[in-house]
């Protein structure tokens, strides 16, 4: 662009020649370059003022167009549903190993009321007394007639109901629709689920929300849109927890206990396949929690998981395999049993005072001698005991994923003395859950490696780190076969599934402190099968059992825990997939009765 | 051109001022007001209360705004501009931390009579400021890329602190309201080319990823895009406004079913049916004739703000005459285009009609500038 220069040398040295004022050109020339500038800025506002006007133009005509094309259209109601719609359940479903429900979604609707908008309040309310008779009529005629605008009257209704509350007619009595949270199951599994409510309520829709159990541990997870309705796989197998819940139910009545639980766990995985605790209750309508009474006798108490028992002598095998794999004694090792055997003023005594003599290590476990044990666990002395004990994990929660059980806390002695270390050896001064005693006989079984308790089914076994060797394990599995056999525990065996395991029985402690009872006892058998390689490891426990054919109550666990578990390990170790070892029954020779 | 250029003399001054008003301007939002009264008035069931009656008494306060503010002169308005901006600017902030939550959404300062929207007035601070920034900055330095660097960022902050309420719709206008203002400011076009190609580059590859191994949301937040662009496909639960509001307009058909007999909207099927969705109720109760007759009056208005732009020869009161006129074509198109399904509902009220204090009145304060700009031309 060629710009005219301000001061044109020509033009001011005329100017100069007649005596003018050169500025004046300078002035002029300046304006003139103004000028120039605002008409070239001016022309290009209208044209992008132009630009501006045909967008204008076009969304008018479309909004036109539009307004004239809506005002054409036929009218029509949305449908309820456009085909293959994906409906996506707000909360994922909860299913066992096999991909059965345990927990799903259901739709129903809530029922509320806007007394102000009622025609016939009178009749509402002797209808709604009909149809749910567990409301209070005087209640509701104050709550209608009082100032408030809004009230729920029922927070899940059944399509009958609301059929039937459909056909009072009054308009002002409300449905709202709901999800709500359906364990189609009932009582099975009830304290793994643990149960749901609503959380956050509005008339159209409510939160569910995991209140207790695995609901409330993946609250979060299960809530999460990201999963996009993916269901959460568990690693119970429902139809051994049927089966188990089943066979201790009827255990728990017949042994007279007020309380049973059970754990089946997988030894390689840590995979939980079937845990119970009786008594227990309907997740669908889970009751509220005790306000009076012991919290731990409640049925909303998880006796596997959160109660902590002194366990009694099936602690035993973990003194005897630690003193093995320390090299402290072999199976054949030779110890004096008989008494006196004292230890910090304390003296150790035998069940209803027997004497067993000199025994080798396995005739300890056998006959299941506190003073023998007592002895091997001396020579191990506290701190190792300490160190084996807590890698096994007997000194924090077990960490299943529900959220009971943070509550599962070990109680272990204030001071580790020689006495404890004695005590402890046959289960009494450390109270652990029966999880944590099915996760320490696992390490015995899979060959020497600790496992941890899940509830999330596994693809591929989760060994942690070796505890002990695997002669070691094995040497400890030949002794728990022989309790079985020889021992203390010879109810237990079921032919063909050649079951190992250490029964215990343990006093139970005074609520109030101050010693234990005489008559009530925590008697369980901890086992596993088959000991040639074991898959499983079973831990039954019955609260204060008493069996009662003999003319004496007899409460050991030999004669309650252990024909139960038999009973049940007959029952599920098929359900598994497990073969019996024995060799096939003689078949009755072939008669040909018509010939 | 700066004001400092003409004579000041030429300008009327004292009551002479009030002769000099666009009163067409006047009647025109009268016109487009009393329209709003009206479906305040059926949408209620024929009830001057909850809302036609406050309506109309925030009309006569804007009103009065209106001209209080017409009264002072422009000038003094641009000078005003970078306070205005950075009070709106302030108050915004001040929302995000203390301002009342409703409808999941922090949008308010209560002033105790009245609740002070920060995001409406920040719509017009903006275009004041833009306004007195271009007036100022030498013509020729207009495209500089650090001068477009400074409004750009002007504009983002407060959209920033708008999004976070949040609150999109507000959102989108301040950014494409300030956009246009630049561009009639003059800057290059090869800035606006390059930003709108970059956003749409940028939606379509993140659309485009969907269902390939490196697709950049998750399936579920593509879902919720699928309904926030195509209501219909969700029509009982995020649709659900949208396909009433379409019915409430096909219902209405060419003449409408008469004032006070809209189902749709009488029978609470219509949500919003007061504020934002006011615009279904007129189509339903006056047809095809009520709404083009709206869009008429708004057109007008348009129309007046073009031509009052083109007559005046003070570069701010153009640019200012032609950004309110550009803000308010933005609410109604936006607000149009949402209830009749052709754009995503986003959450802008009719200008003037739906019922709402903060943008009557900051309009109203707006069509001031306007106004004042109008008086004060110089000639």
């Amino acid at each position: 662009m060629i710009r005219t220069p301000l001061r044109p040398l020509a033009r001011i040295l005329e100017a100069r020649q007649k005596g003018e004022n050169p500025d004046a050109i300078v002035r002029e020339n300046l304006r003139i370059r103004h000028e120039q500038m605002r008409d070239r800025a001016r022309n290009r506002a209208e044209g992008r003022l132009l630009v501006l006007g045909v967008m204008f133009f076009c969304a008018f005509s479309v909004i036109g167009v539009r307004m004239g094309v809506l005002a054409n259209s036929e009218p029509s109601e949305p449908r309820a549903q456009v085909a293959g719609a994906s409906i996506i359940a707000q909360r994922a479903d909860i299913v066992d190993r096999r991909g059965r429900i345990l927990a799903t979604n259901m739709d129903t609707y809530s029922l509320y009321a806007h007394p102000q908008q009622m025609i016939d309040r009178e009749k509402a309310i002797k209808e709604l007394v009909r149809i749910f008779p567990e409301l209070n009529e005087d209640r509701l005629r104050k709550d209608f007639s009082g100032p408030r605008k809004f009230l729920w009257v029922r927070k899940k209704l059944s399509p009958e109901q609301k059929q039937e509350v459909h056909d009072i007619g009054e308009p002002g009595l409300l449905f709202g629709p709901r999800e709500m949270r359906l364990y189609p199951n009932g009582h099975l599994a009830a304290h793994v689920l643990g149960g749901s409510g609503f959380g956050r309520e509005g008339v159209h829709s409510a939160e569910v929300v995991g209140t207790a159990g695995i609901e409330k541990f993946f609250d979060e997870e299960l809530r999460n849109p990201a999963r996009e309705g993916a269901a959460l796989e568990l690693s119970i197998d429902l139809t051994i927890q049927a089966a188990m819940e089943r066979v201790l139910d009827g255990g728990m009545r017949l042994m007279n206990a007020k309380g049973a639980a059970a754990v089946l766990m997988d030894v390689h995985t840590g995979e939980v396949i079937a845990i119970s605790s009786l008594p227990d209750f309907d997740p669908n309508d889970r009751p509220a929690n005790p306000t009076k009474g012991s919290p731990s006798d409640s049925p909303l108490f998880n006796r596997a998981v959160q109660g902590v028992y002194e366990l009694g002598s099936t602690f035993k095998i973990f003194a005897a395999s630690q003193a093995m794999e320390l090299g402290l004694v072999t199976p054949d090792t030779v110890i004096d049993t008989s008494p006196p055997f004292k230890i910090g003023g304390f003296k150790i005594s035998e069940f209803n005072g027997k004497n067993y003599g000199v025994q080798t290590v396995e005739g300890i476990m056998v006959h299941s001698s506190n003073r023998g044990t007592g002895k091997i666990a001396l020579a191990i002395g506290p701190q190792r005991q300490q160190e084996f004990l807590e890698s096994l994990g007997f000194f924090k929660p077990t960490g299943l994923e529900i959220v009971e059980a943070a509550g599962g806390k070990p109680l272990l002695p204030k001071k580790w003395t020689d006495l404890s270390t004695v005590t402890i050896s046959y289960g009494h001064g450390l109270s652990a859950s029966p999880l944590h005693l099915a996760a320490g006989y696992a390490a015995i079984a899979n060959g020497g490696h600790t496992v941890t308790p899940t509830l999330l089914k596994q693809s591929r076994p989760q060994l942690g780190p070796r505890v002990m060797s695997e002669a070691t394990a094995a040497s400890a599995r030949v002794m728990l076969r022989k309790v079985v056999t020889e021992g203390t525990a010879s109810f237990g065996d079921v032919p063909g599934y050649s079951v190992g395991g250490k029964t215990g029985t343990a006093d139970k402690p005074k609520e109030n402190g101050g010693g234990y009872y005489k008559d009530k006892v925590i008697a369980t058998f901890a086992t596993m099968f088959p000991t040639t390689d074991p898959k499983y490891v079973l831990i039954l426990t019955l609260d204060e059992p008493s069996e009662n054919s003999g003319d004496k109550p007899r409460r050991t666990a030999g004669w309650t825990a252990v024909p139960v578990a038999a009973e049940l390990i007959g029952r599920v170790a098929p359900l598994l997939g497990l073969r019996p070892e024995v060799e096939p029954l003689q078949q009755a020779p072939i008669v040909l009765s018509r010939n | 051109m700066s004001y400092l250029e003409y004579s000041v003399k030429t300008v009327p001054s004292g009551l002479r001022k009030v002769l000099y008003l666009s009163w067409p301007l006047v009647l025109l939002l009268t016109a487009v007001a009393s329209v709003g009264f009206l479906m305040l008035y059926s949408v209620a069931g024929g009830s001057f209360s909850p809302w036609a009656e406050p309506q109309m008494k925030r009309y006569l306060l804007g009103l009065t705004a209106m001209f209080l503010v017409a009264m002072v002169p422009i000038w003094f308005w641009r000078n005003m501009a970078v306070v205005a901006y950075l009070v709106s600017l302030a108050l915004l902030v001040v929302v995000e931390f203390f301002g009342s939550v409703g409808m999941g959404a922090q949008r308010w300062i209560d002033l105790g009579f009245f609740r002070l929207q920060p995001s409406e007035l920040m719509k017009v601070t903006m275009v004041m400021l833009l306004a007195a920034y271009y007036d100022w900055l030498p013509i020729r330095k207009t495209s500089g890329i650090l001068w477009v660097l400074l409004p750009v960022i002007l504009i983002m902050a407060p959209t920033f602190l708008v999004l976070t309420q949040p609150d999109l719709g507000t959102a989108i206008l301040l950014v494409v309201g300030g956009g246009l203002m630049m561009f009639l400011a003059g800057v290059h076009w090869a800035y606006f080319a390059t930003v709108i190609t970059a956003g749409v580059g940028f939606v379509a590859t993140v659309l485009k990823s969907r269902g390939t191994d490196w697709q950049m949301l998750k399936e579920y937040q593509f879902r919720r895009i699928d309904t926030f662009l195509d209501p219909n496909s969700d029509p009982l639960g995020a649709g659900y406004h949208i396909t009433q509001a379409k019915i409430a307009m096909g219902s209405g058909g060419w003449t409408g079913r008469g004032f006070m007999q809209g189902t749709q909207s009488r029978l609470n099927f219509l949500p919003e049916k007061h504020t934002d969705f006011i615009f279904n109720t007129l189509a339903e109760e006056f047809g095809f004739i009520g709404a083009v007759s709206l869009l008429a009056l708004y057109v007008l208005i348009i129309v007046f703000c073009i031509i009052s732009a083109l007559q005046n020869r003070d570069r701010f009161s153009s640019l200012l005459i032609l950004g309110v006129g550009l803000t308010f074509f933005l609410y109604f198109a936006v607000n149009m285009s949402m209830v009749m399904g052709l754009a995503p509902v986003v959450g802008v009220p009719l200008p003037l009609v739906s019922y709402g204090g903060s943008a009557m009145l900051v309009l109203m304060v707006a069509f001031g500038l306007v106004q004042s700009a109008h008086i004060h031309r110089p000639r």
